[in-house]
């Protein structure tokens, strides 16, 4: 004789049907929030991750989300009927602005929204925009020199300045790929960026290379002073998130600081 | 020949800001003249008013419908503009010389250098809400997602 099988009631299979709705919804969550990490890593503001993430989370049958984003954290609740209520939250660290991508980016949340993705395609999606190539070092010395030299010309550098002001970013932007790679954090590398700049435009003008220091040093620090940062910050604040923008402002002013370090540095040094 | 001078380096000097920032191929152009017209509007608003505050914050209004309006016709996110084109705005050289005051050990000076950096930035700042929340009222009653 065998033994009857047990029969779930219609309580533990209504349990079981919620369990197994809410573990599609987690992993849904988890990639809705993988594109929203690197949106905000690419150098995406606040309030349009945060919209991101809502769309994308309604998309896939949330009925209500919740989306708290800062600078550096996602935290994101979503309630449904048929899954309950899940909460994900993420750590978010080193922002590295890349406009092309978070294009690419804005266009997939678009179409997670408009064809409903599932997880796994959301996934394939996401390691196609991170594939996508950026320029090589030999190009970034190009960029940083023209760069350079056009605020030098800019804040109205002589021609020597100009040429001078090109040449230091390179070997600034070799120094800061070097310092990149033993992963020393980013206040070593502007700090030693902005003292060797300083030490490398006062040289130039002992050496007669340059005419004026002041116009040559000011081509590097461009590069380094965070003015888009401060702008950024207060738009932060005044669009409604002032954590962030606060956060910003103070990571905006610590960097201007370091800065103004290093140049005295230099100056004492010379 | 000053005016060229400058209106060229703004031009040059947001491609190299847009090209740190990864913009591609022909929104490279589009963002780099963005920086240049920013520049420009800011020179003219010379003949109107010698208050950097009043002159950025034209400049910026400017700027932002430019990057709005553009992102809508190349779809693609105003970000993209707003970031490269407010470089010649952005009162880097202004933070520099407050920092410079504030390590010669020049207190009043800097105070009033930093003030005057902090009031740009906000003047930019502002300009920038302005076109972009009135675009944003604009999409939503003709029912599109904002870009």
């Amino acid at each position: 004789m065998e033994e009857p099988k047990q029969i779930l009631t219609p309580e533990e299979v209504s349990r079981l049907a919620v369990m197994a709705e809410a573990e599609l919804a987690n992993e849904y969550l988890y990639q809705i929030l993988e594109v929203g990490q690197t949106m905000l890593q690419c150098g995406g503001e606040v309030s349009r991750v945060e919209e991101s993430i809502r769309r994308m989370c309604l998309a896939f049958g949330a009925e209500r989300a919740d989306v708290f984003t800062i600078t550096s954290s996602i935290v994101v609740t979503v309630y449904a009927h048929k899954f309950g209520t899940l909460t994900q939250t993420r750590r978010i660290s080193g922002t590295q602005f890349d406009l092309h991508r978070l294009e690419l980016l804005n266009a997939l949340s678009r179409r997670i929204c408009a064809e409903h993705l599932g997880p796994e395609e959301t996934a394939r999606a996401l390691e196609e925009v991170q594939a996508v190539p950026q320029y090589g070092p030999v190009a970034q010395m190009g960029i940083y020199a023209l760069a350079s030299a056009s605020f030098s010309l800019f804040f109205g550098g002589s021609f020597a300045d100009v040429v001078v002001s090109g040449c230091i970013a390179v070997v600034l932007k070799i120094m800061d790929l070097f310092i990149k790679r033993i992963e020393a954090g980013g206040g070593a590398s502007v700090l030693l960026c902005s003292c060797l700049g300083g030490l490398l435009s006062a040289l130039s003008v002992r050496l007669g290379l340059g005419d004026n220091v002041d116009m040559i040093s000011i081509g590097n620090i461009m590069l380094l002073i965070p003015g888009v940062a401060l702008t950024n910050s207060l738009r932060d604040m005044f669009g409604g998130n002032t954590l962030s923008g606060i956060m910003r402002f103070i990571e905006a002013l610590l960097q201007a600081l370091t800065i103004a370090f290093g140049l005295a540095l230099a100056a004492r040094l010379m | 020949m000053r005016y060229f001078l400058e209106l060229a380096a703004a031009f040059t000097g947001s491609m190299g800001f847009a090209m740190i920032f990864h913009v591609r191929r022909e929104k490279l152009f589009l963002a780099s003249l963005g920086g240049m017209l920013a520049w420009g509007v800011y020179l003219l608003m010379g003949l109107v008013s010698d208050q950097d505050v009043v002159r950025s914050f034209a400049a910026s209004v400017f700027m932002t419908v430019y990057a709005e309006v553009l992102a809508r016709v190349v779809k693609c996110p105003a970000t993209l503009f707003i970031a490269t084109g407010c470089i010649p705005l952005v009162p880097g050289s202004a933070l520099y010389h407050t920092m410079e005051y504030f390590m010669d050990g020049d207190v009043s000076a800097c105070l009033s250098q930093g003030l005057a950096t902090v009031l740009v930035a906000v003047s930019i700042a502002l300009g920038m809400l302005f076109p972009t929340s009135i675009f944003r009222l604009a999409g939503r009653t003709r029912g599109k997602c904002p870009r």
